[in-house]
């Protein structure tokens, strides 16, 4: 197939970045339909490591680690603006409130958990102490929650807060080693992370704390995004999409290998339409 | 384009040998899109992340993408170790520094290229009041700080034989003890 740059269209899709570019495999139920595949955003010089999704204006913002900045382009066509390029060293992980129109993102170089508006402006460092690898983090906006991985190597942690960086506390921290990806399912509200220190991928429920292994034995695990009881990951030893992996019958069902052997980084679903729910800040 | 119905319709992709290109509709500018291995890019003249070099001599003479070299002293784990172009080490770990983590960074000494990390690079913990200006760096190879008049030891935590109130910091002060009531 002639690969080309296109706007998604309508349905489901995975969203995953590799350096230069953003790609999608549209979802067919849960089923990747890989022969769909395509770029949807070609950023030849970036290195593109974290991608999030907002799913009302249905725009993809993106962390680059070339020239440190937040950008975004949206589905609909449109050309990739800058949203923010100040005061970034390695801006890593990115996840977007889309209740309360904010972004979140992890700088691993300023050790900082960072939020903004969507457009860049009321910016405010939420999380500035006793971080030293923070990477993944993932917005609860339904239920107020932050969440966030540090691979520190010396401890490990998968920690929360409220959205505004208050009530911080440890989730995981035994048995971790280097945490790379963590996802959220709206629904279940199950928190699933990727391990590419012990290998596997777990999941709990935060308020529970019923921690359960749902795959072992991977290879190197990046990213990792939930959609409904399956999830998806990205690999940088198979250089796979791996996945989708059901969490209920632990078992991978599915792979998608792209024709450009590269590192995979950051995974994400693009919702036909968003999860339904609304928070305090949507109506103020 | 195809579809135009010209002997040039199709030209070969501006690319390394063998690899696809495809056309970015709006623009209409042609990008390759399964670059060789470690390289990226446009024209695939970048090196991928956590490689370096200069594929195809774009600011300095030609050389293939390498992995990051980095003394040991990054960790692989980490993204944009190095700078994709210069080779530069960004990310050195281990409290070392410098373009290839090959010393150790302020304030610490030692060894940045001893094989266990632990006989790395330590910190220099000057003492602050037998050290010129209360300085925190040190000599990077012995760990010597820059001790006040009359201080002695690596750190300048004593004063030489003979002298005493290192707690001054303006150094060490003769002890005048009279040669003949003094046992030594």
């Amino acid at each position: 197939p002639r690969p080309d740059v296109h706007p998604l269209p309508p349905g489901t899709h995975l969203l995953f970045a590799q350096s230069g570019k953003i790609e999608h495999v549209p979802l067919d139920g849960y089923n990747m339909k890989k022969n769909e595949a395509k770029a949807v955003l070609y950023l030849p010089d970036k290195v593109v490591i974290g991608v999030a999704y907002d799913c009302v204006d249905k725009v993809i913002f993106w962390t680059d680690i070339t020239s440190p900045s937040i950008s975004k382009a949206s589905l609909h066509g449109g050309e990739p603006t800058t949203v923010i390029s100040s005061d970034l060293e390695s801006p890593e992980g990115i996840a977007i409130d889309h209740l309360g129109r904010t972004m979140f993102w992890t700088d691993s170089m300023q050790d900082r958990i960072e939020v903004a508006s969507l457009d860049g402006r009321q910016r405010r460092v939420l999380i500035n102490t006793g971080l030293v690898n923070p990477r993944a983090i993932i917005a609860d906006p339904i239920r107020g929650y932050l969440y966030w991985t540090d691979w520190n190597r010396d401890a490990p942690k998968i920690e929360t807060s409220y959205m505004d960086g208050s009530n911080r506390r440890v989730l995981v921290k035994d048995d971790l080693g280097l945490p790379n990806g963590l996802t959220l399912d709206p629904q279940t509200s199950l928190l699933c992370w990727a391990d590419a220190g012990t290998l596997r991928v777990e999941c709990m429920n935060p308020s529970v704390s019923n921690r359960k292994k749902v795959l072992e034995g991977i290879q190197y695990p990046f990213g990792i995004t939930a959609y409904g009881s399956n999830l998806y990951y990205t690999d940088w030893q198979r250089q796979v999409d791996g996945g989708p992996v059901d969490s209920s019958t632990k078992k991978e069902t599915d792979e998608f290998l792209p024709s450009k052997r590269s590192r995979l980084y950051g995974i994400t679903i693009a919702y036909a339409q968003c999860p339904s729910g609304y928070n305090y800040c949507a109506v103020n | 384009d195809s579809t135009a119905g010209t002997p040039t319709d199709c030209t070969p992709c501006p690319c390394p040998e063998g690899t696809s290109c495809a056309v970015v509709p709006k623009t209409k500018e042609v990008v390759c899109t399964n670059c060789p291995t470690g390289t990226t890019g446009k024209r695939c003249e970048l090196c991928d992340d956590g490689y370096f070099g200069d594929p195809t001599g774009q600011s300095r003479p030609a050389s293939p993408c390498r992995a990051c070299k980095c003394s040991d002293n990054i960790d692989p784990n980490a993204v944009g170790n190095c700078d994709r172009e210069t080779g530069e080490c960004l990310k050195c770990i281990y409290n070392t520094d410098g373009f290839f983590c090959d010393r150790c960074k302020d304030g610490f000494y030692g060894n940045a290229l001893a094989a266990n990390p632990a006989d790395k690079c330590k910190a220099c913990s000057c003492s602050p009041f037998g050290t010129v200006n209360r300085q925190t760096n040190c000599n990077q190879l012995t760990g010597k700080c820059p001790c006040l008049p009359h201080v002695t030891n690596r750190d300048c935590s004593a004063c030489d034989p003979g002298f005493f109130n290192l707690q001054s910091g303006r150094g060490c002060e003769p002890c005048n003890c009279s040669a003949i009531g003094s046992t030594n």
